[in-house]
């Protein structure tokens, strides 16, 4: 009987030993790193304390960084979630017929399955200022004093970003509402039309109450989707103009390959994943108690 | 109760306005992609709106000549070698862990599905290093070793619920008959659990399909890089084929479009039935 | 009888065979061409080789350009690290000296002389501290490429010499109503070239030969104040959106006639009869960047080689540096002339009629100068050119001065001097 036991671990060895070894330690290295001065192509390590820390802390493109951050967080909570809550019901309401409700519904979603880097480069040619999609539409409908160089432009750089997101990823979130309005049940919905209430009451007292567990779930993820970003900044603009668009995890990868400096790469390592487990956890709370 | 008038905005045609100006706005900037990927670069400087004189299909042969084909042999490698690997290792763990008598079950699945909180960008470097020791940096390995893992807690998550769900009297009328524990996993439950299956495949190689960080970090030779490093390192400092690199912007995501087009059904329950963005 | 000799045959064939393969020489060799001409020339020089040595297996890796400067560092320190590997001559090389990943071959030069088949100032780039490190692949050097039609019709009859003339004739090439100079500064390399040249102009020698160094540097000198000044009267003559838009795409428009002039490396010009109209490369002419009456030496072209170094570490030294100089060498640079149009740093390699006027020219410029001034983001430490970048962006989109571009920039200074 006990051997049959010990089989069973055999199940889940291999599944814990990846996850051990290339997701729990490294992240507990970087803890370990994070004291430390190195480079990449030398083997000497030295010993610095919080150092890295400090500097961090007192350097403003770090903020930057922060703000960036917590800036694509709530456009993204705007746009995806909000807007994409108003376009799922209004996609699940009697306005739209079937077919084209599916038709608008797939369309919609398309971008969030095209690779990142894709949607980058081909937002990169909509934005170039010669060439470009925005400012060839501005100059026709006599616009042109709007022109400008949207990812060059400080005050326009991170925006022109963000956006870009919103085209990516309004379809995805939307369809996750839309899954959960679907659940649910028809019956809600009668005997509010017996009581004489129109689409718009009906979307406010019922719809929306009934997916609020869906709409925390979204809400957590796009927060947390937003301190990952990487590699829309990193092909779009490179952290530029004058560092105005970095984001955690370029000034991570900025620090760690571009400077050479591993240590302090770790130490913001540390920042994100501190960022990005306090509030996961904080999704899972939500989960729990809905 | 009084029945109160409507909002202007509420009714059939605007609503349906508002659709097709976002169709407009998602279908537009792809068309004109592809149809400045059918010209020559002359011709792109001079107009971008114009449609072309002559469609140059032969930039798509370009790029798939010029390298496109390396990265679109890499990507299908790597992501079909990872999603078989996770969804193998973790239907195993899956099971085991819902349905089989393990001590420490509620620790390891914790454990498992706590890998879902740990963001990969903060491993970057850590990984680096581990890897490098490893001596699999720039290998296929050290793409496909951390996609696993990565992988691993999502898929496990997505299985394990189903598996909870399972109605138990076919495991125990096999058991009845003497079957051993892995001959009713194999043989009883894995056949039946296609569609959970094909969904969790189907959302790890959107992830693996898509992934940048790792695969840029991680190799070094242009053989070994996978389709989205590709087309950003499509270009040189001092010459850039634009317009081949438009047409390998489309390639590189026609793949997964066409498949969704296909399979739009089992793409959605994947991707909510977890409601986890990767 | 038939059964014994067979096994006794397959035994020597055996041990020969492990004789052969175990003197098997396998060379990882890296460079940044991953598109053509240049991936099959480097292509056809690896088959050449293998076939002088039967013994050697050349493993080539590719890595392109603008991940090059990150991925050297990373690749060096692993233990796939190739035997030879491109890289450019200055800081960007000597931080890899100084950490002992590279391999001293002044001996190898001296033993054979084939030091002095090369151009003297063109090895010069890869000496640190009294020895060798690297051998020259391929020649640059910057230059204005100017359109003599537009030049013309603007009035002007000979390129500009000093930096009066070229400002007046700015002006009367904007009078056409045109951006005179094209510039493509979204990655800052770029405007690093610039600065190199107005920095070597305004800054007395011995000064600015010091400066680059990291340990030692101060960035103090007004004259590099007064450089920028240079530079900033020409934003005004630049095209718009010089930050947005890449380097070659502003060539295009250079070459589509949307500008009179572009500030371009000497290796380009191939590049531009291959991709450009039909004729243009009749039409161009080129001047060195004017001399001002500043402290520096007038006579500096802005440029260094781009080349090969032989990793420290390697297990096959003697093959390493054969291969190096087998790929800088002269029958090697006679390929390339023919396969890519460029020179490498061999002596009277080529003769005047064996090339377009143009590029005799322009090459000719290059062997000519007392030395070259390295490309400035290449001369750098790191972390000073990250502070230098950001801030030159900021000064061609005129939102700061150039004496708060100095400012940040003693800053950065100082910081990195603190390190050594």
């Amino acid at each position: 009987m006990n051997k049959k036991k010990y089989f069973n671990y055999l199940y889940v060895l291999p599944a814990i030993l990846f996850v051990l070894v290339f997701v729990y330690f490294p992240i507990i290295m970087n803890f370990y790193n994070s004291l430390f001065r190195m480079t990449s192509y030398s083997d000497v390590k030295t010993y610095v304390g919080f150092k890295h820390y400090v500097k961090m802390f007192n350097d403003p493109i770090f903020y930057t960084a922060i703000k960036n951050n917590f800036l694509y967080a709530g456009f993204s909570i705007l746009f995806q979630v909000g807007l994409g809550m108003v376009l799922a019901i209004l996609l699940e309401g009697r306005f739209i017929g079937k077919k084209t409700g599916t038709f608008f519904r797939n369309t919609l979603f398309i971008p969030s399955i095209i690779s990142i880097p894709a949607v980058a480069l081909l937002w990169y040619f909509i934005y170039n200022p010669q060439i470009g999609l925005l400012n060839g539409i501005l100059d026709v409908v006599g616009l042109d004093q709007l022109k400008t160089a949207w990812l060059a432009n400080p005050k326009t750089a991170i925006y022109s970003v963000i956006m870009m997101s919103q085209w990516q990823y309004m379809g995805y979130i939307m369809v996750l509402l839309i899954v959960s309005i679907q659940k649910i049940p028809k019956e809600l919905y009668e005997s509010a039309v017996i009581d004489g209430a129109n689409e718009f009451q009906k979307a406010i007292y019922i719809t929306i109450p009934s997916i609020k567990s869906m709409l925390a779930v979204t809400t957590i993820i796009t927060f947390i989707g937003s301190f990952k970003l990487f590699s829309e900044i990193f092909i779009m603009t490179g952290g530029g103009p004058y560092n105005t668009t970095q984001v955690l995890g370029t000034y991570m990868y900025r620090a760690a390959f571009k400077f050479d400096e591993m240590g302090f790469g770790s130490a913001v390592a540390v920042v994100i994943f501190a960022i990005t487990f306090l509030v996961s956890i904080l999704q899972l709370k939500s989960f729990k108690s809905t | 109760m009084i029945k109160r008038k409507p909002l202007y905005i509420l009714n059939k045609t605007w609503i349906n306005a508002i659709f097709w100006i976002l169709m407009l706005l998602i279908i537009y900037p792809l068309f004109w992609m592809i149809m400045n990927s059918l010209k020559t670069s002359t011709e792109l400087f001079i107009n971008s709106f114009a449609l072309p004189e002559k469609p140059l299909f032969q930039n798509y042969v370009d790029a798939w000549n010029m390298g496109f084909a390396d990265f679109f042999l890499n990507s299908i490698l790597v992501t079909v070698s990872s999603v078989a690997v996770t969804v193998l290792l973790s239907a195993f763990c899956a099971y085991a862990l819902a349905r089989l008598d393990i001590k420490f079950k509620n620790l390891i699945l914790y454990l498992i599905i706590g890998g879902l909180l740990l963001s990969p960008q903060s491993a970057l470097i850590s990984l680096y290093k581990i890897f490098d020791a490893l001596n699999i940096y720039n290998t296929y390995f050290a793409m496909i070793v951390p996609y696993i893992a990565f992988r691993i807690p999502f898929a496990v998550f997505l299985m394990y619920g189903y598996f909870k769900d399972f109605p138990g009297d076919l495991e125990d009328a096999a058991r009845i008959d003497g079957c051993s524990t892995l001959k009713i996993f194999l043989k009883i439950v894995m056949p039946i659990s296609k569609p959970i299956i094909a969904a969790t495949a189907i959302v790890s190689s959107i992830f693996t399909w898509n992934e940048f960080i790792f695969a840029l970090v991680f190799i070094e030779s242009e053989e070994l890089v996978t389709i989205p490093v590709g087309l950003s390192r499509f270009r040189d400092a001092l010459q850039t084929n634009w317009t081949g690199m438009m047409a390998g912007i489309i390639l590189a995501s026609l793949p997964m479009i066409i498949a969704f087009i296909f399979m739009s059904k089992s793409f959605i329950r994947g991707l909510t039935a977890g409601s986890v963005k990767g | 009888m038939n059964k014994k000799v067979l096994a006794i045959l397959l035994v020597v064939a055996f041990v020969f065979s492990s004789f052969v393969l175990a003197e098997t020489v396998n060379l990882k060799f890296l460079h940044r061409w991953t598109q053509e001409p240049d991936k099959s020339f480097f292509e056809e020089v690896v088959k050449e080789f293998e076939a002088m040595h039967p013994n050697v297996n050349v493993d080539i890796q590719t890595v392109s350009n603008d991940a090059f400067k990150e991925k050297i560092t990373v690749m060096l320190g692993t233990a796939d690290a190739p035997d030879v590997f491109f890289s450019w001559p200055g800081e960007f090389s000597n931080r890899f000296i100084r950490a002992d990943k590279v391999l001293d071959i002044t001996s190898y030069m001296l033993e054979d002389g084939s030091m002095f088949e090369y151009v003297g100032s063109q090895l010069i780039p890869f000496v640190y501290k009294g020895a060798l490190y690297g051998l020259p692949y391929r020649l640059d050097g910057k230059v204005f490429v100017y359109n003599k039609e537009i030049f013309a019709k603007a009035g002007i009859d000979k390129a500009p010499e000093t930096l009066d003339e070229f400002m007046e004739d700015l002006d009367k090439l904007a009078a056409l109503g045109m951006k005179p100079i094209a510039f493509g500064n979204e990655r800052p390399w770029a405007v690093s070239h610039y600065i190199a040249a107005v920095n070597q102009k305004s800054v007395p020698e011995d000064i600015w030969a010091k400066e680059t160094d990291p340990a030692v540097g101060t960035w103090s000198d007004p004259g590099y104040v007064e450089a920028l000044h240079i530079y900033a009267d020409l934003i005004p003559y630049f095209n718009d959106y010089t930050n947005a838009l890449k380097h070659d795409q502003a060539r295009v428009a250079f070459m589509q006639g949307q500008h009179a002039m572009m500030y371009l490396e000497i290796v380009e010009i191939p590049e531009i009869e291959r991709t450009g109209p039909e004729g243009f490369i009749d039409k161009i002419g080129v001047f060195p960047f004017p001399a001002t009456d500043g402290p520096g030496n007038q006579s500096y072209l802005v440029g260094y080689p781009e080349g090969f170094l032989v990793n420290s570490n390697t297990k096959h030294p003697e093959e390493a540096v054969a291969f190096l100089k087998f790929l800088t060498g002269r029958q090697m640079g006679r390929l390339e002339l023919e396969m890519l149009g460029w020179f490498n740093g061999i002596k009277n390699l080529v003769s005047p009629d064996e090339v377009k006027p143009i590029v005799y020219e322009t090459t000719q410029l290059i062997l000519n100068s007392d030395k070259m001034v390295n490309w400035l983001d290449s001369s750098l430490h790191a972390k000073i050119w990250a502070v230098y970048s950001v801030e030159l962006q900021k000064l061609t989109d005129q939102v700061t001065t150039p004496e708060k571009v100095m400012e940040a920039v003693e800053k950065i200074a100082t910081e990195v001097r603190s390190e050594f």
